[in-house]
């Protein structure tokens, strides 16, 4: 089980740093808010598998506001972008 | 039915409307307290109360029955549909990765409800390969982004797709006005009868 | 049942960051905004999701549900957050015309008398422009 969740986690760090990648070239405003919302995303899905490694339960009500967080984030980014292109 | 008797169900009804939320709230507070003590479930249970009171939704779709069995059935299609499209999706970028083929088809709607359409945009974006890029409430159209198209065909297919899961969605809230007549489907896409 | 659950764990964690890499992938290879966005709303979101099923199956019992409400929560989430960017996305060029074979909504725009700029130029970036 152990070797399962090295392997998962390093996965998903790997995923981590290719979604640095684009959230460092853009192009678009558009593209590093999404690669942030990726990288939020992959944060949980780490989180989550280091509580089931550890049997440790602290980090859920965690996960629960990061998910929420992710969401309006990323909405209120967009739509500042889109207010700022509707003025040019 | 007496007056009165009218007037008590007209009273009642509003608030019977809330208590799907209630529990659904209540629920919620439950399960993030992972326990069930006294002061949890009475305190969730006024939490609840007191969060539909303060921010009163308004009704969606009066007079529509849900129905669970369909409920069901979409929702087993939706899961099916979300491990597909993730498929789909890897598979367009092993296979294709910068020279992939998209397009944007517009899907005209049958349904004319806020809730129902807000409803299949979001299971659409849930379907293999395809994203919602605007709405159109007043027309009733979609606009989605597809991702593997490569001729009219798919296009076709696509636009096929999205209406199916409409007839879905419309069908498991017990709101059969307008996709059940099997009239003339009301708008090929690039006629020009719109409104002005 | 503990072999079991152990085994639920054992396929999902995979599978789950599997998609989280393929989608980390297509975010990096796919040409336009709107494509990479196909890859952050759906593989990524399955990924996420198959994750937290696979860690619900080894918390204890009380801790679970929270664990399925993140995944409901994304599940719900995820679309709204895409339209919202795709539509951005649409009206400031993150959309490389080369690759479309039709665009329904260009034509809608057109009739209605409000087209957009010109064709899918990208726009150089935005920060660099302060």
């Amino acid at each position: 089980m152990t070797l399962l969740y090295g392997i998962t986690l390093t996965v998903i760090a790997v995923s981590g740093i290719v979604t640095l990648l684009r959230l460092v070239r853009g192009p678009l405003a558009l593209d590093r808010i999404m690669a942030l919302d990726v990288l939020v995303t992959m944060t949980i899905a780490a989180t989550a598998v280091g509580s089931a490694a550890r049997d440790d339960t602290t980090a859920i009500p965690v996960l629960v506001v990061l998910a929420l967080l992710a969401f309006i984030g990323s909405v209120t980014a967009a739509h500042l972008i889109e207010k700022r292109e509707g003025m040019r | 039915m007496t007056r009165s008797g009218n007037r008590r169900a007209d009273r009642v009804l509003p608030a019977l409307r809330h208590v799907p939320m209630i529990v659904w709230l209540w629920l919620l507070w439950i399960l993030l307290w992972g326990a069930t003590s006294a002061v949890i479930l009475v305190g969730g249970l006024l939490v609840a109360v007191g969060v539909v009171l303060s921010f009163p939704l308004p009704a969606v779709l009066p007079g529509a029955v849900p129905e669970p069995l369909r409920i069901g059935r979409l929702l087993i299609h939706v899961l099916t549909d979300l491990v597909k499209s993730g498929c789909t999706v890897a598979w367009q970028v092993v296979r294709h990765g910068r020279r992939v083929s998209c397009g944007i088809i517009e899907v005209p709607l049958r349904v004319d409800s806020d809730l129902l359409i807000a409803a299949v945009a979001e299971f659409t974006t849930m379907s293999p390969g395809s994203v919602v890029v605007e709405i159109d409430r007043r027309r009733k159209r979609l606009y989605v982004h597809a991702l593997p198209v490569r001729d009219r065909r798919d296009i076709a297919h696509r636009r096929a797709e999205v209406q199916a899961m409409e007839r879905r969605i419309a069908l498991a809230v017990g709101h059969r006005r307008g996709v059940e007549d099997p009239g003339p489907n009301p708008a090929r896409p690039d006629d020009a009868r719109d409104d002005p | 049942m503990s072999v079991l659950l152990d085994t639920v764990t054992a396929v999902l964690f995979p599978a789950g960051a599997a998609f989280c890499f393929l989608g980390a992938l297509g975010l990096v290879r796919f040409p336009d905004t709107m494509s990479r966005l196909h890859a952050a709303a759906k593989a990524q979101t399955l990924g996420l999701v198959l994750v937290l099923v696979g860690a619900s199956a080894q918390m204890p019992g009380r801790h679970a549900p929270a664990l399925l409400l993140v995944a409901l929560f994304q599940l719900f989430t995820a679309p709204i957050t895409s339209q919202i960017i795709a539509r951005t996305a649409y009206r400031t060029h993150g959309l490389d015309r080369n690759l479309l074979l039709g665009d329904a909504l260009a034509d809608r725009l057109a009739r209605d008398g409000t087209p957009l700029g010109g064709p899918g130029r990208a726009r150089p970036d935005e920060d660099a422009e302060r």
